[in-house]
């Protein structure tokens, strides 16, 4: 199988092609040659005006329910959603039931999903049952491959164990992902407490909820001289908490999720659950604030936090609706209409480089005689999400029928390709 | 095919204002009211109000309709109120009551009012311990929904029936200064009374305890906050003294119903240092001793049996107004 990409914009900070306009021509999985190819006869050739080409992106926070509601999602499932918005790997989440908590559901995880074209990585249970009291077996579950360790949706509430866990991984430099939330301010809430919230009669989470959270966590994290990485950061007063941390040292990284960058709460006055997320639609203030985090490095990476839900757990009264959306297949589309101000290299760093650097993964670079892993996109095109284009098993998006901008083309690792 | 407003009107003639249908097919709040709605369904119950006043108190307007009061949360007061305005239409009524109901056996929603639905029913009074139930609702059925409460959102009928009842004994609501009091955040009647209130012109003052106040309510409503019950009562002219909600509170907000009583309950000494009258109101039921105190809720500032009176006028009109925006089938 020979596949040709015409004429690609390649985007690959610190590799041997960046910047350049070439072709690409993979034969069988492996990237044969880079440069003007006019008269090989491809079995693919791909060829699109303003279309790009970077080193496979990764997303660090998606759920595939697998095992346990694979109804949802699976890994299968999961993986072709992944491919179809640009992955080449994603980590995902312990959330499963049972969780991924011992070697035992990590090697499920690596063995079962080994071999596709998505890299799957999972993030082990910090805590037995994901409930916060004692801790799982990290050490084992990072022998088995876990990548990182996380509470997932239920975020660590004791400063006790977190701080044990933060101090459990430094024997292997390993980080713990928290999605920060006080629930004990929190808990009651549906939404962001604000001016909307209090007009459409629905009880708010506070900004401080969140923002109380990082304060804690990054306070222990200096004390334990350890790594934790927040993801899903959402108000304004908690980018300007990670910035003033970067400056003082503490390791402290951060990731967002797309559609924290372009809703607010605003759009909640219909009780639309697909809207009801965790941690919520926050206001334009801190929508702004965010996309500035993004831009001065604050925000190191995305997350997709692709959370499948099915009809039955959306289609019911918002109070009783689940959280999250699916947002593999939507993620660059968003964080690219999103970050006008930022060039695609840095956009594109954000999606690659960023949160492979940060979960000790090897950089990938686009070279000759190396297996290919690439995204190919045309960040200039507009087109229309549709439902009958969602790969996940699940549809839980308010996306579908939105015009967007910026389309994947497709994907390749492993030997195996994804093409539109 | 005549429409169903001018139908009705011929059946049994209540005096409308012509050609002016209310703005909505469902009453989900008041949020979504215009001040015109509000004026209609006010002057269609001063007209039921006077049949409420005949010897003979029902009229045939809704014959053919039937009604089910869907309820998930207990009520007696807003149940029979709802039921009485029915029967007094003369409507067919059912009543559904959740803890009789599937609902606890995990039916969804939609089944629970589809299923009954399935029996031909024309219109849904609903009370429902989450927000925005309602409004799920109305993007799911055909039938016309009447929000009887939605957890801590909206009670619209009550705000109507509040502001109706300030008219009645002031003349007007345009201008007049109203304190709502108590437990503002866990109140479905604050909010609906906010919207109304400010609809109609009115200047409204939300007092209590901080911890029953929503941080954000003087910002999204422009209206004015105190955490001091006499400078409230000083300020108005209408005191809406809410109901403590024990039974909404899922974390502590104040220390004990003796402790919220010293500090912001309603007595006759308040009212009579203030050297100016002003009218009482409570949605009920009344916590005596805590909230108000009987020589209060008792006495001639008070209006809380007229508010219940004019509860069944203001849900008359409210229905007999929806069933109109109902679209007749085709002869």
């Amino acid at each position: 199988m020979q596949i040709l990409i015409r004429q690609a914009h390649l985007i690959d900070p610190q590799g041997p092609f960046h910047g350049s306009s070439n072709d690409i021509l993979v034969t069988d999985g492996i990237i044969e040659g880079i440069g003007n190819f006019p008269g090989i006869k491809a079995d693919r050739v791909i060829e699109e005006e303003g279309i790009c080409v970077s080193p496979g992106w990764m997303d660090v926070f998606a759920h595939f329910c697998d095992p346990g509601t694979e109804y949802k999602e699976d890994l299968e499932s999961g993986q072709a959603a992944a491919a179809h918005g640009g992955f080449t790997a994603v980590m995902i989440l312990p959330d499963t039931r049972p969780p991924l908590q011992s070697k035992a559901e990590i090697e499920y995880i690596r063995g079962k999903a080994a071999g596709g074209i998505v890299d799957i990585y999972p993030i082990g249970a910090l805590s037995m049952g994901l409930e916060g009291n004692l801790l799982a077996e990290m050490y084992d579950m990072r022998k088995s491959g876990a990548i990182a360790f996380s509470n997932g949706l239920n975020p660590i509430q004791s400063s006790g164990i977190l701080l044990k866990a933060l101090q459990y991984v430094k024997a292997f430099d390993g980080v713990i992902i928290q999605v920060p939330e006080d629930r004990s301010v929190s808990r009651h809430g549906l939404m962001n407490e604000g001016v909307v919230s209090t007009r459409i009669g629905m009880p708010g989470k506070p900004a401080i909820a969140e923002e109380l959270m990082i304060r804690r966590d990054l306070e222990i994290t200096r004390y334990a001289g350890s790594r934790i990485h927040f993801t899903g950061v959402s108000t304004a007063g908690a980018v300007a908490l990670i910035r003033q941390a970067k400056s003082e040292g503490i390791r402290v990284t951060a990731s967002v999720t797309p559609y924290h960058l372009c809703l607010t709460d605003e759009s909640l006055s219909g009780y639309d659950t697909r809207l009801k997320v965790n941690p919520p639609l926050r206001t334009g203030a801190d929508v702004d604030a965010l996309r500035a985090g993004l831009l001065d490095g604050t925000i190191d990476c995305m997350a997709s936090h692709h959370i499948p839900q099915d009809a039955d757990a959306k289609e019911v009264e918002f109070e009783f609706a689940r959280e999250g959306m699916i947002g593999l297949e939507t993620c660059f589309s968003l964080m690219h209409e999103s970050l006008d101000r930022m060039d695609l290299e840095d956009q594109v760093s954000l999606l690659c480089q960023n949160p492979r650097k940060i979960f000790g993964l090897e950089p990938l670079h686009i070279r000759e005689q190396e297996m290919a892993n690439l995204t190919i996109f045309n960040p200039g095109r507009s087109w229309t999400f549709q439902k009958e284009d969602i790969r996940s098993r699940s549809s839980n998006t308010p996306f579908i029928g939105k015009s967007l901008k910026g389309k994947i083309i497709g994907v390749m690792n492993q030997g195996k390709s994804s093409l539109h | 095919m005549i429409p169903a407003n001018a139908r009705l009107f011929r059946i049994f003639c209540v005096p409308l204002v012509p050609g002016m249908p209310l703005s909505v097919k469902h009453l989900l709040g008041i949020r979504d009211l215009t001040r015109q709605d509000i004026d209609l369904i006010f002057q269609t119950a001063d007209n039921f109000k006077e049949i409420l006043k005949r010897p003979i108190k029902k009229v045939p307007t809704l014959r053919d309709t039937t009604i089910v009061n869907v309820f998930f949360e207990n009520s007696t007061r807003t149940r029979i109120s709802f039921e009485l305005a029915e029967r007094r239409l003369s409507a067919d009524v059912i009543n559904f009551t959740a803890s009789a109901s599937s609902v606890r056996k995990g039916e969804t929603l939609i089944d629970t009012v589809n299923n009954i639905l399935a029996m031909k029913v024309d219109m849904v009074v609903m009370r429902h311990s989450a927000v925005g139930a309602p409004h799920f609702l109305a993007g799911h059925i055909q039938a016309a929904i009447v929000n009887a409460g939605d957890g801590i959102n909206e009670h619209p009928t009550q705000a109507l029936l509040d502001a109706f009842s300030i008219r009645e004994r002031l003349g007007k609501v345009e201008g007049k200064k109203v304190a709502i009091i108590g437990d503002i955040m866990h109140s479905r009647v604050a909010l609906s009374g906010i919207y109304c209130l400010q609809k109609m012109g009115a200047e409204v003052m939300v007092a209590g305890p901080p911890t029953l106040i929503p941080k954000y309510i003087g910002e999204a409503f422009g209206i004015r906050v105190s955490y001091d019950l006499r400078e409230a009562l000083a300020w108005c002219d209408v005191a809406n003294i809410l109901r403590i909600q024990l039974e909404r509170q899922n974390m502590p907000v104040f220390s004990s119903l003796r402790e919220y009583s010293q500090a912001y309950g309603v007595t006759r000494a308040i009212l009579e240092s203030l050297g100016k009258e002003i009218v009482i109101m409570h949605p009920g039921p009344i916590n005596r001793g805590v909230e108000l105190n009987s020589d209060v809720a008792d006495s001639g500032n008070s209006i809380i049996l007229q508010q219940v009176e004019n509860g069944v006028a203001i849900r008359m009109a409210v229905l007999y107004l929806l069933a109109g925006q109902r679209e007749e089938p085709a002869d």
